[in-house]
């Protein structure tokens, strides 16, 4: 594949700010996570991006692919204890508006 | 033809992530989320990283998106928040208008900080094999970065622990009759 490195940081670079821009729009817990996934798989591709253009035909960069399976390892963690959180707010108060939750807003 | 095919399918990544954002039901966001995961997994084949790919799909689309729908079936939420939040509405406290304002500074950095010219707009020249080979790359994982990759084991553990912990029916106290 012929692209440069830039081409691949912007589709990382638009990726970001989408899930930046639903993370504040969206008031909705469970898709306010999807964006979180959405903004770890843009910085999964900005590593990617950057591990191609460090390697050559005869010597290969690894670092990009391994952090990228530990973001995915962290993702799913996360991933897993949101929703696990959401169940027990939705238990408690029949809702998964993020609005409707602000004890803690002072 | 590599090339079309990596553009055609950013593209598509995007306009499924726009998808994610401005779906109006949480189901067609996980929906739409999916689209961005498939086509993401093929951007990284095409950029030579086999593995990555294969495990885009096996983890975010078999086993993090499945989650999503999960708790979204298990909670009943396929419908009634769509009318809390949608199209224009989303769009009516100032806090929004920040959000908007902080999402486009930070497109805008990252774009710029990408087009500066450092990496000259040359195309890299990667091995045509592919560059995460399975065996240099496990060499890797369980070579240099073997304690990470146990403290990874030790926060999945962790996870199974906190999400049993947090997502387990709060028991009430026998006597006096108050949740716990």
């Amino acid at each position: 594949m012929n692209v440069p490195t830039e081409h691949l940081l912007f589709v990382a670079a638009a990726l970001f700010s989408i899930g930046v821009l639903g993370f504040f729009l969206r008031r909705n817990v469970i898709v306010v996570l999807m964006c979180i996934e959405l903004m770890l798989n843009a910085a999964n591709l900005t590593f990617l991006a950057a591990s191609r253009a460090h390697s050559d035909a005869q010597h290969v960069n690894l670092v990009g692919p391994v952090f990228a399976i530990f973001v995915i390892a962290v993702a799913a963690a996360e991933a897993a204890v949101g929703l696990a959180l959401i169940i027990a707010l939705f238990r408690l108060r029949q809702t998964t508006e993020a609005d409707s939750v602000q004890e803690m807003e002072g | 033809m590599a090339e079309v095919l990596f553009y055609a399918l950013s593209a598509l990544a995007i306009l499924f992530a726009l998808g994610v954002v401005l779906a109006k039901s949480p189901m067609l966001s996980v929906i739409n989320l999916l689209g961005t995961f498939f086509c993401l997994s093929v951007v990284y084949l095409l950029a030579g990283f086999q593995f990555l790919a294969a495990a885009q799909v096996l983890v975010y689309a078999g086993a993090i998106l499945v989650l999503f729908l999960f708790v979204i079936m298990l909670l009943n939420l396929g419908d009634f928040t769509a009318a809390a939040e949608s199209g224009p509405g989303l769009l009516h406290s100032n806090a929004s208008k920040v959000g908007v304002a902080i999402a486009v500074a930070i497109g805008l950095a990252l774009l710029i900080a990408s087009s500066q010219g450092v990496l000259g707009g040359e195309v890299p020249k990667s091995p045509e094999e592919g560059i995460d080979d399975m065996t240099l790359l496990a060499a890797e994982l369980f070579g240099r970065y073997s304690l990470p990759f146990e403290a990874i084991s030790v926060l999945l553990l962790a996870t199974m622990v906190a999400v049993v912990v947090l997502a387990k029916r709060q028991r009430k106290a026998a006597a006096g009759g108050a949740p716990r």
